[in-house]
């Protein structure tokens, strides 16, 4: 990756011609930076030039491209395990257990799987939370834009984290994965009519065995990361369709009050061409010099520094943090208390408070609280893109003035859930009773 | 449009539906190969050992989560599922045992029952008091197996409360 432009005078040979053999991440002219986006296959995705604005840290402050680096360093740190990792109930746990003590970084590599993952719900829902509060799921100027599609894409890429991230839970077979587990699969029981045959189905069978063991592995590296992929790279070929980020619009409409010094035409006719005299009028190009910049090396030095800035905060911070793993899982002996993996919390604090008794009518809190709630919340979410009917100026806008009222419900919504995850984490002992942070658990016997 | 053409859209049509035919039956088929046909799972009749064996009071049998509870020479026994999430709840002993009429049939109860995931909590009956739970504990079958004399308990067949298994 040569940066001088030395040998720039014999690629004028011809034109769409490019002898230099590499492109050039550091380029010395407009052309250059041009021929790197052109002529590289990773780089080809990104448009020329970029808005200022969207690059700005502080609008989107890149979390979309975190969630993408951490998807790449669970892929990467998945690799390793999968050859290390065996997925059957007799030697699940051992194997595990030797990732941890015997394997030379194992411990490392598990450690950077777990935070990662972690880290990757806890991002990607930062970023849907960005993406509302800003109304980027909003179309502005462009023509064609589908950006509440892309919105409905990222619900779903969320819940395919979510799920992702779930079924990796059961793989180490220890007390903390299979109790989360059957707590987590005896909510879809709850479901009345199918319930029990979904349950069933996810299980292979009434109870978490080995049936249910290669289910979950199978999941985890194959089916849900695939659609993940499939997903993730329609999502972003939908930002550069919708002409990228809504920020970019917002500056676009702005500019269109202002008046724009004449410029030449893209549009040439044939005579216009013959005789020089190409018209020139007003534009109002969404790539105004004074707005944008080169995409290489601009939107590509920053992407460099998110994601390679991620993946340095994650491998030091799992030098420190480690996987934790318990004793092996055992069917007989239910720990206390048990709880969900902790992005789960916040409904399993709602599924214990939420059965109602009618007179002898009862409905199940783990119906009320671990399937209505959260399809409602999801259905919202899905609609909501058609149900806001603020201006098309307030997408791309952190708390636009016309989105305060849907912005102020919204996020007392995330602060509520965000409570309920820490009341469940922090403040739940044996037998869920409340605990604050600073009181001691009384001692129980572990068996009976 | 003349014959040739017709016999080229019927082919097409025959082409196109074969295969999609071809299609929905491998994904037909991969789907229902991940329903069982045999279950694995533990059987649910079970022989729980001589009743002389089982002691005054409760018994827990952690392999079949269940309560076995013995008054003199009646039986019973009660699911330790909880009937929330399916957590196995804990036995509690109360310091005063006391006796209640539980579907018109004495009981006397010993404990009480929690569970450490959602802090459901059950009366010595299996009776529902507080917490999520939205069921009472199952109570489970009993007999007498005819060629050993064990107790059987028969997890999945409920039984009112007032099921009582008489021994000799």
């Amino acid at each position: 990756m040569s940066a001088t432009p030395k040998n720039d005078a014999p690629q004028t040979q011809a034109p769409g011609v490019h002898p230099r053999p590499f492109w050039s991440l550091r380029p010395q002219s407009d052309r250059q930076s041009g021929d790197a986006v052109t002529s590289n296959f990773l780089l080809h995705w990104f448009p020329a030039k970029s808005f200022k604005a969207s690059l700005a840290w502080g609008y989107s402050f890149w979390l979309g491209t975190a969630s993408a680096a951490l998807l790449l360093l669970l892929t990467l740190s998945g690799l390793p395990l999968l050859f290390l990792y065996i997925p059957s109930v007799e030697r699940a746990y051992a194997s595990v257990k030797d990732i941890e003590y015997v394997v030379a970084f194992g411990a490392w590599i598990r450690a950077v799987h777990r935070l990662s993952a972690h880290l990757m719900v806890a991002v990607v829902f930062l970023h849907l939370v960005r993406v509302f509060l800003t109304g980027a799921y909003k179309n502005g100027a462009g023509q064609g834009q589908k950006r509440e599609w892309n919105w409905v894409i990222g619900v779903g890429m969320l819940l395919l984290t979510l799920f992702l991230s779930f079924t990796g839970y059961l793989l180490p077979w220890d007390q903390l994965a299979y109790w989360a587990i059957t707590v987590g699969t005896n909510i879809a029981s709850s479901v009345p009519m199918v319930g029990a045959s979904v349950r069933e189905l996810l299980l292979g069978g009434r109870t978490i065995d080995q049936a249910t063991l290669i289910r979950f592995y199978v999941l985890h590296c194959i089916f849900l990361p695939a659609g993940l992929g499939v997903l993730f790279l329609y999502h972003m070929w939908r930002v550069r369709k919708d002409g990228g980020l809504a920020k970019a619009d917002h500056v676009a409409l702005l500019a269109e009050k202002r008046p724009t010094e004449p410029s030449e035409s893209k549009t040439y006719t044939l005579l216009g061409v013959a005789r020089g005299t190409a018209p020139t009028v007003r534009t109002v190009s969404l790539e105004a010099p004074d707005t944008t910049v080169n995409s290489i090396p601009d939107l590509t030095r920053r992407l460099a520094i998110v994601i390679l800035g991620t993946i340095a905060v994650v491998s030091m911070l799992s030098v420190f943090v480690h996987a934790p793993l318990e004793e092996p899982a055992n069917p007989l002996i239910t720990p206390n208390p048990t709880k969900a993996p902790w992005y789960f919390l916040w409904l399993q604090e709602v599924v214990t408070d939420t059965t109602i008794h009618l007179g002898s009518f009862t409905i199940n809190g783990a119906f009320l609280g671990g399937v209505l709630l959260p399809s409602f919340l999801v259905a919202l979410a899905l609609a909501w893109p058609w149900l806001d009917r603020s201006p098309g100026v307030s997408a791309g806008v952190w708390f636009a003035a016309s989105r305060k009222r849907q912005n102020a419900v919204f996020i007392a919504v995330v602060v509520l859930i965000l409570i309920l995850t820490f009341v469940g984490t922090f403040m739940r002992g044996p037998y869920w009773h409340f605990y604050w942070p600073w009181q001691q658990w009384p001692e129980l016997p572990a068996r009976i | 449009m003349s014959n040739g053409d017709n016999r080229r859209e019927f082919l097409i049509k025959v082409g196109i539906g074969g295969g999609l035919a071809a299609l929905a039956g491998q994904g037909i088929a991969s789907l229902r190969s991940l329903v069982p046909n045999v279950s694995y799972d533990a059987p649910t009749t079970v022989k729980l050992g001589p009743p002389a064996e089982f002691p005054d009071g409760l018994k827990f049998l952690p392999d079949e989560r269940l309560f076995v509870f013995r008054d003199g020479n009646t039986f019973h026994a009660i699911s330790a599922v909880c009937t929330h999430l399916g957590c196995t709840v804990r036995a509690e002993a109360l310091s005063q045992p006391e006796t209640k009429t539980v579907d018109g049939k004495p009981l006397r109860l010993t404990h009480r029952f929690l569970c450490p995931c959602h802090g459901s909590k059950y009366s010595g009956d299996g009776g529902n008091i507080s917490g999520p739970a939205p069921k009472p504990l199952a109570w489970c079958h009993l007999s007498l197996a005819p060629d050993d004399g064990q107790l059987v308990a028969d997890l999945a067949r409920p039984v009112e409360r007032d099921f009582r298994l008489t021994v000799g």
